[in-house]
């Protein structure tokens, strides 16, 4: 059992982490300037560098933490309802559902981009619920769910670069969201981003109880007066929004809704009271130096978040299917 | 003696399979009352039924003269508490964690209404079940009997006047079904709790119970006193071997070999 002491210690130091993180990723690239002269030009008075790098590097950074965040919780909700450690919204095909239909808006409606992460959020509710009903078959097995998740997943990205490569890779924004490319992200991006995915993560705060008693078996969880299946549904709705949001601004970005979350629980436990907070924290972190590395390898060329995610994830993926024999309650 | 379940003409089938074949039967007050049949007899389905984890094809289920269909899940969990056969945890959920979440059905959203009467309900619930003393341990760590006796815990913190047990002391040892079993039996005496179980044992059935239920291909075909049940004939009847009556004393029993 993980101890108190041990929980509080993984905020604080995840916390101040995060902090370091933050300001290295905003010194990393040609422009640097020292925390002074950063809070002195954002607050006091217009500093040119401050200024450039407020514009170009603080939008792909916040942009780079929310993401994260929602993909960590969105995997954190989806284990939840499928009991099923290895359930991750990138690798079930969630994501690319919602990036076909976030590709499919800018290329023939980009007036209706503040409402893409919508689309998206219907593009990952089919896929999801292909997914869902596919892999049913006397109950949920968590190598069906995984095989079909996958079968979902290169059929929706198979359309994706269809479409992209039909269009010659020309339109930037379709491109941009096929290759997960956060480099040319705007404000205007993290606003979107940011009301959707603020949205999502309050409303996870109010399932935590729910992802509890799913984890106990479902004639319990009945027993205790829970309806599972419509808990099951508002779960996995909350859950399929932040994956789709995330992706309709970023791309798809896989392995880091299985990473992060099974990290934290190492950290601090399965208790979702604690483990919902905690993988905010650690998802923004996670995807955050995902993209800084990616910036620092090779400059100046960039390595996208996405690819460093899947480098490092399908290992990780490989490793935790070997391991996990007892499921999710193992 | 009042009725506390009225069954009025029950009928269940898996696809043409019919599993419960229209029965009609009454569930004493404040006594234990058994279901018993051979396996694919029906009383795990009349289990399911009464527990609303299954929904009756026809016919209905009354308690206190309302049709459980009506009461919504979270009024019959005050109302009835179920310990299921099979169980599962997160490895790392302590036993006073797990006993908490019997007050589920007390709480919304997960916030108590009355954190001090729930408090108190666990502490006792883990009194009763002697486990106080594991409660900051992992449920995990702890042997089958004692496990059971968690979730035996779980469900007494629902507070409710009734409880169902599916096979209790499956999977345990000998020493601790009947730690189970009487653990029952007082909670019948002590609290008053109506008691609905469904055991596999011929002979805890028969002591430990009040009222027997026998089932056979779906129907009910014999229900009575535990001790009238203890004869060749009823026996024969239920499970289609044919046992001697064995006396020990003032009681008889079945011998199962």
């Amino acid at each position: 059992m993980i101890s108190k002491k041990r929980q509080i210690l993984s905020f604080l130091l995840t916390g101040i982490l995060l902090i370091i993180l933050f300001l290295t990723a905003i010194n990393t690239g040609s422009l640097k300037v020292t925390p002074q002269e950063l809070v002195k030009g954002l607050f006091i008075e217009y500093n040119e560098n401050v200024a450039t790098i407020f514009d170009l590097r603080f939008p792909r950074i916040i942009i780079a933490m929310l993401g994260g965040s929602a993909m960590a919780i969105s995997g954190v909700l989806l284990q939840a309802v499928m009991k099923n450690p290895l359930a991750d919204p990138g690798i079930i095909g969630i994501s690319s559902g919602a990036s076909l239909f976030a590709v499919i808006i800018t290329a023939f409606a980009p007036s209706l981009y503040f409402f893409t992460p919508i689309f998206s959020f219907l593009g990952g509710m089919l896929a999801f619920a292909l997914v869902y009903s596919l892999s049913w078959k006397n109950g949920l097995s968590p190598l069906r769910i995984i095989l079909v998740g996958v079968a979902v997943n290169a059929m929706f990205t198979g359309f994706m670069n269809a479409f992209n490569a039909g269009t010659g890779s020309t339109l930037s924004g379709v491109a941009g969201i096929v290759n997960a490319n956060i480099t040319m992200k705007t404000w205007d991006d993290v606003k979107v981003l940011f009301y959707y995915t603020i949205v999502g993560l309050f409303a996870s705060l109010f399932v935590i109880k729910r992802c509890d008693l799913l984890s106990l078996e479902d004639k319990t969880a009945r027993s205790l007066g829970i309806n599972v299946t419509n808990s099951r549904l508002a779960i996995s709705v909350i859950a399929v929004m932040l994956a789709s949001i995330s992706t309709a601004i970023i791309g798809p970005i896989s392995f880091l809704g299985l990473i992060v979350p099974h990290i934290a629980r190492l950290l601090v436990g399965s208790k979702h009271r604690v483990l919902i907070p905690y993988n905010i924290i650690l998802g923004a972190f996670t995807l955050l130096f995902a993209d800084t590395i990616g910036r620092t390898i090779a400059p100046p060329y960039e390595i996208n978040a996405s690819i460093i995610m899947s480098v490092i994830g399908g290992p990780f993926f490989i490793f935790l299917l070997r391991r996990s024999k007892a499921g999710y309650n193992g | 003696m009042d009725n506390l379940f009225n069954v009025q003409s029950l009928s269940f089938s898996y696809g043409k399979n019919k599993v419960i074949d229209d029965i009609t039967f009454d569930i004493k007050k404040g006594i234990v009352t058994t279901l018993i049949g051979a396996n694919g007899c029906g009383k795990s389905t009349l289990f399911n039924l009464m527990t609303k984890n299954l929904h009756a094809d026809k016919g209905k289920i009354l308690l206190a003269d309302k049709n459980i269909d009506d009461i919504k899940i979270k009024d019959y969990a005050k109302m009835a508490a179920i310990v299921h056969q099979y169980n599962t945890a997160p490895h790392d959920i302590s036993v006073k964690d797990l006993v908490s979440y019997g007050r589920t059905p007390y709480q919304s959203f997960g916030i108590p209404k009355n954190v001090d009467e729930d408090e108190e309900k666990i502490t006792k619930a883990l009194e009763i079940t002697n486990t106080l003393k594991y409660k900051d341990k992992p449920v995990s760590q702890l042997s089958g009997g004692q496990k059971q006796r968690v979730w035996l815990a779980m469900a007494l913190a629902q507070s409710t006047d009734i409880l169902f047990l599916d096979e209790p002391t499956t999977y345990l040892d000998i020493s601790y079904q009947l730690q189970i079993l009487k653990l029952v039996r007082k909670l019948n005496m002590d609290f008053g709790i109506s008691i609905i179980m469904v055991l596999h044992d011929i002979n805890q059935a028969l002591y430990y119970s009040d009222e027997i239920i026998a089932m056979k291909k779906g129907k009910i075909i014999s229900k009575g006193k535990a001790s009238d049940m203890v004869n060749t004939e009823t026996i024969k009847n239920v499970f289609d071997v044919e046992l001697e009556v064995f006396k020990a004393g003032e009681k008889a029993f079945m011998l199962t070999i």
